[in-house]
C-alpha cells in the first residue's frame, strides 16, 4: 500500500518535471522529418543532410524517419497530418502534385504550409552508350515505325518519370502508349534493367543517372529543363530540339496546417540559411553536398514556392485528367489477376489439406505443445482470459499512446500486466521504474526513434 | 606498399575504436526485433562525416556483420527472429534451446557467421569485377525465377508437411499484395484506408508472427497456474558448461566434417548477396534447403539440426560481402545498406565504379575495405561470445516478468520502423494470425518469406508480361532459362516422386 502511493507519487513527480520544459522557446524537443521514400535514395539523402544542418542550426536533435510505401502517399500523409506543433516536418516531393489527381489521396498542396523547396532536377531520356539513336528525332522515327514495341522504364506506373515520358511523347505528337512502360520501383533498378538489356530506354532525373553518364555508359538524348543544366552542358533541352515539354522533379519541406506562425518562421529562416550555404560545419555546407551529389540546388521559399506548387498542380492535373492518360493507367495485367491466380491455387491446396487430414489422423499434440498439455485440460478459460488480457494491453496502447504519451502509458500498462501475471505490485513497480525509462533512453535518446508524445510531451 | 598503408590505416587507434563501438552498438540493435541494420547504418551516417574514409567504411562493415549475427540471439532464446534472415532456422535454433543447448546453437551460428563473412571477403577480394558482370545480367525474367526459387525453398523445407508449407507461403504472398504496388495504378485490398495503401509493413508483421504469437502462447500455457516458472525450470534442464576453447574446437570439428557443405553455403550466400534486391534472407533459405536436401539426416531439420543452422548462418553472413560487389564495381546498391554506403562514399569523394580498382589512389582504400571486413569478422568472435554469455540470463527470468517485457519490446520495435501506431496494429493482427497458425501446426517461416518477396514476385511477373505476353518469354534469356528450369525441377520433384511411389500420402512427409 505504501509502496503503491510512493509509486504513484513518483510517476506524478517525474511527469511534472518533464512538463516544466514546455514553456521554453521553440524548439526544445527533437524534431522529426518524415521522408516518404526509402533509405539510401535521393530524397532520403537530401532529407538527412537537411536534418544534419538543421540540428546544428537549431541546437536540437533532428531525426529522419522513412514512412515509405504507396508511391509516396503514406509519407506525405503522415507528415502533413502530424500534430501542428512544428516538431514534425513533412518532406514533400513532386508526387504531392500528382497523387490527388490519381485519386490516391485527398491531400493536396493546399493542405500544408510550404516552408522551402531545396532542389529541382529535370528528367532526361537516357539510352545506353552503344544505342543507335543519336537524337530525339531518331527515336521518334523509330517509335513511329514500330509503335508499341519499344520498352521504357524509370518509375512505377503513373510515377514522376512515367508522367515525364508520357508528356514528352504527347509533345512529339505520339500516342502515350506508343512505347511500353515497364513499371519499376525506382530509377536505380530501371537503370540496372537498361544495362542488362531488358529495356530500350530509361526516363529519370539527371543526378539519378549521373554516375553512368560520368563513366560514359549512358547517353541522354534530351533533358526536360528550361535551359541547359550546369554539369550536363552537352545535353540539349527538349525545347532546343523543338519539343515543347518541361518537367522538373523537386523536393521540399512543409509543416502541417495550424502550425503557429512564429515556429514556421523559425524553421523557414533556419532552412533558408542552410540552403544558401550560410551554415558551415567543418568546411561542409548544404549547397556543397548538393553539388557533390549532382543535385541541382535551385531553391524557392514562401510565396514563390507556393506559386510554383500551384502552377505544377495545374499543368500535371491537365495531363493526368486527359483521356490519353486514362488509357495509360491500364496495365497489361489487371490488378486482381495475380491475386486471383494465387487465390485459386490456395483454395486448391486448402481442399487437398482438408481431404488429407480427414484420411490421416494426425496426433493432436506435438512435443512443442507438451508444455501446455498439463494446463490445457485444467483451465482453458483462464488461458483465454490471459490471452485476451495480453491483446487488450496492445489495443490500449494503440488507442491511448498519442494522447497519454509513451512513458506514462507504458509504465501503467506494464505494471498492470506484471501484476496480472502474478508479480507482486512492489516488484512490478520496481521493474517498471527501472525498465521503462531505460527503454525510453535506449530508443528515444540513443537510437533516436521518435516515441509517441502525449500530454507531457514524452 | 598499398597493402601496408591500408593495414596501418585499419589498425589505427581511430579505426579500431570505431569498430569496437559499432560492434557493441550493432549487438544491441540486432538483438532487438524491429531494429534493423539499415536503421543502424542510417543513424551513424552523420557520424561518418567526422571519421576518416577507412573508419567510415569499417563502421558500416562492422555494424552489418554484427547485426546479422546478433539477430540470432533472440531467435534462439525467445524464438523471435531479430532479422528476417534468421527466420529460416528459427525452429532449429529454438529446438536446440529446448534441449538446453542454447549456447551450442548460438556458438554454431556465431562461428559459421564468421566463416561466411571471411569467405565472402575472400570472394570480394579475388573476383569482384568478374562477378559484377554476372550481377549485371539480372533483368526482370531472371528476377522472377530467382524470387520463385527462393519462395519455393521456404515451402519445401519448413515443417512436417509440404502442403501446409505451401498454404502458409501463399497466405504470406497474398498479404504482401495489399496496397498500391509498383506495377499497378490502383491500390488493392485497402478498403479505402490511406494507411493500407502502403501495404503491410514487413517488420511489424515479422514481430507479430513470431514475437507476439510467442507471448500469446506463453500466456495460454500459463493460464492454469501462477506463472512463476522460468524457461529453464519449465524445460527442466541445466545449461551446460561452455568455454571459448570448446567453442573453437567445436567449430573446427564441424568444418572438417563437412568442408564441402560449408563451402557450398558460403558460395551460395555470396552469389545471392551480390544480386541487387536479393539478400541475406533468400541466401539463408536457399542454403538451408540445399543443406536439408543433401543431408543424410533430413528428418532432424526443423527439430534442432546444427548442420542446417551452420549452413544457413554461413550463407547469410557471406551474402553481406556479396552485396558490396555490385556496389563497389558498378555503383549499384545490392541492398539498402549498400545504398547508404554509396551515399557515404560519394560524400567522401570516392566514386564507386570500375575505376575504383584501377586508380592508384583508390587501391589503398580497396585494400582497406578488405582488411576492415576481416578485422570486423574476427572481432565478432569475442564480441559474440560476450553477447551469448550475457544474454543467457534471459532464461533465468521468470516467465511472468519476461512475457510483459517481450511484449513491450515488440510494441516499441514495431513502432520504431516508421513511427506509426498503425504498424503496432499490424503487429497485433499478425500476432493473432501466428498464434492460430501455430495451433493448427502451420509453419510460420514461409509466411514471412512470402510477405518479404511476394510483392517482388508479382512485380517481376507483371513486368515480364508487359514486355511480352507469351509465357515462353520467361525462358528467353540464357540465365533466365537456367533459373527457370531449376525452379520447375523443384516444383515437379514431389509430384514425380509421388507418381513413382504411387502413394497418395506422400505430401505428408
Amino acid at each position: 500500500m505504501n509502496m503503491r502511493t510512493l509509486f504513484v507519487w513518483s510517476l506524478l513527480f517525474s511527469s511534472l518535471l518533464m512538463g516544466c520544459e514546455r514553456q521554453e522557446a521553440f524548439p526544445n524537443r527533437p524534431i522529426t522529418l518524415v521522408c516518404p521514400w526509402s533509405p539510401g535514395g535521393g530524397t532520403d539523402q537530401v532529407s538527412r543532410q537537411m536534418a544534419y544542418f538543421l540540428e546544428a542550426e537549431l541546437g536540437t536533435p533532428c531525426t529522419v524517419i522513412n514512412a515509405t510505401g504507396g508511391q509516396g502517399v503514406t509519407g506525405h500523409r503522415r507528415g502533413m497530418m502530424a500534430r501542428p506543433d512544428g516538431y514534425t516536418i513533412a518532406v514533400i516531393t513532386f508526387e504531392l502534385n500528382t497523387l490527388h489527381h490519381q485519386s490516391l489521396t485527398t491531400l493536396t498542396y493546399e493542405d500544408m504550409i510550404p516552408l522551402i523547396s531545396v532542389n529541382e532536377d529535370a528528367a532526361a531520356i537516357w539510352v545506353p552508350a552503344d544505342s543507335p539513336w543519336q537524337t530525339l528525332d531518331d527515336l521518334v522515327a523509330d517509335i513511329k515505325a514500330n509503335p508499341g514495341s519499344l520498352t521504357a522504364s524509370g518509375t512505377a506506373t503513373g510515377g514522376a518519370w512515367h508522367l515525364a515520358f508520357a508528356g514528352w511523347l504527347q509533345s512529339a505528337g505520339l500516342e502515350t502508349t506508343a512505347v511500353k512502360w515497364i513499371p519499376k520501383g525506382g530509377a536505380d533498378p530501371s537503370v540496372q534493367e537498361l544495362m542488362s538489356g531488358g529495356i530500350d530506354l530509361v526516363c529519370c532525373s539527371l543526378p539519378e543517372a549521373k554516375q553512368y553518364y560520368d563513366r560514359g555508359e549512358l547517353r541522354a538524348l534530351g533533358v526536360m529543363a528550361e535551359e541547359t543544366v550546369p554539369g550536363f552542358e552537352d545535353i540539349k533541352t527538349m525545347r532546343e530540339q523543338n519539343f515543347d515539354w518541361v518537367l522538373v522533379g523537386w523536393r521540399g519541406f512543409a509543416v502541417p496546417p495550424g502550425t503557429p506562425q512564429d515556429r514556421v518562421d523559425v524553421l523557414r529562416t533556419a532552412m533558408q540559411k542552410i540552403v544558401s550555404g550560410e551554415v558551415v560545419i567543418d568546411d561542409k555546407s548544404f549547397p556543397k553536398f548538393m553539388d557533390q551529389r549532382g543535385f541541382n540546388n535551385r531553391w524557392r521559399t514562401s510565396d514563390d514556392f507556393h506559386e510554383f506548387l500551384a502552377r505544377n498542380d495545374q499543368s500535371l492535373g491537365k495531363l493526368l485528367n486527359s483521356d490519353a492518360f486514362a488509357s495509360l493507367a491500364e496495365g497489361a495485367v489487371g490488378p486482381y489477376d495475380f491475386p486471383m491466380l494465387l487465390g485459386l491455387l490456395l483454395s486448391g491446396l486448402v481442399i487437398a489439406q482438408v481431404v488429407i487430414s480427414r484420411r490421416i489422423q494426425t496426433p493432436a499434440i506435438t512435443d512443442q505443445e507438451s508444455l501446455e498439455t498439463s494446463t490445457q485440460s485444467e483451465n482453458v478459460s483462464s488461458s483465454i482470459i490471459n490471452v485476451l488480457f495480453g491483446l487488450g494491453m496492445v489495443l490500449l496502447y494503440i488507442l491511448l499512446a498519442e494522447t497519454v504519451g509513451f512513458l506514462v502509458l507504458t509504465a501503467g500498462l506494464l505494471v498492470m500486466f506484471l501484476w496480472k501475471l502474478g508479480t507482486k505490485l512492489t516488484s512490478a513497480a520496481v521493474i517498471t521504474i527501472i525498465l521503462v525509462p531505460l527503454v525510453y533512453y535506449l530508443f528515444a535518446v540513443i537510437l533516436r526513434v521518435p516515441l509517441p508524445r502525449g500530454w507531457w510531451g514524452v | 606498399m598499398e597493402l601496408q598503408t591500408a593495414l596501418l590505416d585499419v589498425l589505427s587507434l581511430e579505426t579500431l575504436l570505431t569498430i569496437l563501438l559499432c560492434g557493441v552498438f550493432g549487438l544491441f540493435v540486432g538483438s532487438i526485433p524491429g531494429l534493423t541494420a539499415t536503421m543502424a547504418v542510417a543513424l551513424i551516417v552523420p557520424v561518418t562525416f567526422y571519421l576518416s574514409d577507412i573508419s567510415a567504411i569499417a563502421a558500416i562493415v562492422t555494424l552489418t556483420a554484427v547485426c546479422i549475427f546478433s539477430g540470432d540471439i533472440p531467435t534462439t532464446l525467445l524464438r523471435i527472429p531479430g532479422t528476417p534472415s534468421s527466420a529460416a532456422y528459427v525452429d532449429d535454433a529454438y529446438a536446440l534451446r529446448q534441449q538446453g543447448r542454447y549456447a551450442d546453437a548460438l556458438s554454431t551460428s556465431l562461428m559459421f557467421s564468421v566463416t561466411g563473412g571471411l569467405f565472402g571477403t575472400l570472394i570480394l577480394f579475388l573476383c569482384a569485377p568478374q562477378l559484377a558482370v554476372l550481377a549485371r545480367q539480372f533483368g526482370t525474367y531472371e528476377y522472377f525465377w530467382l524470387y520463385a526459387l527462393g519462395l519455393s525453398c521456404a515451402a519445401i523445407v519448413s515443417g512436417d508437411s509440404r502442403l501446409k508449407g505451401a498454404i502458409a507461403l501463399l497466405v504470406g504472398i497474398l498479404f504482401s499484395l495489399v496496397g498500391l504496388s509498383e506495377v499497378h495504378s490502383e491500390p488493392r485490398f485497402a478498403f479505402g484506408s490511406e494507411e493500407l495503401i502502403s501495404g503491410v509493413h514487413f517488420i511489424p508483421a515479422l514481430i507479430g508472427l513470431f514475437g507476439v504469437s510467442e507471448v500469446l502462447r506463453g500466456l495460454w500455457a500459463s493460464g492454469g497456474k501462477d506463472a512463476v516458472t522460468t524457461y529453464s525450470d519449465l524445460l527442466n534442464v541445466q545449461q551446460e558448461g561452455f568455454s571459448f576453447a570448446q567453442q573453437i574446437s567445436h567449430w573446427l570439428s564441424r568444418i572438417s566434417r563437412r568442408p564441402w557443405q560449408t563451402l557450398r553455403s558460403c558460395s551460395l550466400g555470396t552469389l545471392i548477396g551480390m544480386i541487387p534486391g536479393a539478400g541475406a534472407d533468400i541466401a539463408a533459405w536457399m542454403s538451408y534447403t540445399f543443406s536439408k536436401r543433401s543431408s543424410s539426416t533430413p528428418e532432424e531439420y526443423g527439430k534442432g539440426s546444427e548442420d542446417g543452422l551452420a549452413d544457413a548462418s554461413a550463407a547469410n553472413n557471406s551474402s553481406l560481402a556479396g552485396a558490396w560487389i555490385p556496389a563497389l564495381v558498378l555503383g549499384i546498391p545490392g541492398d539498402s545498406v549498400t545504398a547508404i554506403l554509396i551515399g557515404v562514399l560519394m560524400m567522401k569523394n570516392i566514386n564507386p565504379g570500375p575505376d575504383i580498382f584501377t586508380q592508384p589512389e583508390q587501391v589503398t582504400l580497396i585494400y582497406g575495405i578488405y582488411i576492415s571486413f576481416i578485422v570486423a569478422n574476427l572481432f565478432l568472435i569475442p564480441l559474440g561470445y560476450v553477447g551469448i554469455r550475457a544474454s543467457g540470463f534471459i532464461l533465468k527470468v521468470p516467465q511472468r516478468v519476461l512475457l510483459p517485457v517481450i511484449l513491450l519490446f515488440c510494441i516499441v520495435g514495431s513502432y520504431a520502423i516508421s513511427s506509426s501506431l498503425f504498424d503496432v496494429a499490424v503487429m497485433l493482427f499478425f500476432g493473432l494470425l501466428g498464434f492460430f497458425l501455430e495451433r493448427y501446426r502451420y509453419p510460420l517461416g514461409p509466411v514471412v518469406l512470402g510477405l518479404l518477396l511476394g510483392a517482388d514476385l508479382e512485380a517481376s511477373f507483371v513486368q515480364n508480361l508487359t514486355k511480352d505476353r507469351s509465357l515462353l518469354a520467361f525462358f528467353s534469356r540464357p540465365l533466365a532459362a537456367v533459373l527457370g528450369i531449376a525452379c520447375l525441377f523443384i516444383w515437379l520433384t514431389p509430384a514425380l516422386s509421388a507418381a513413382l511411389r504411387k502413394k497418395p500420402t506422400v505430401l505428408e512427409e
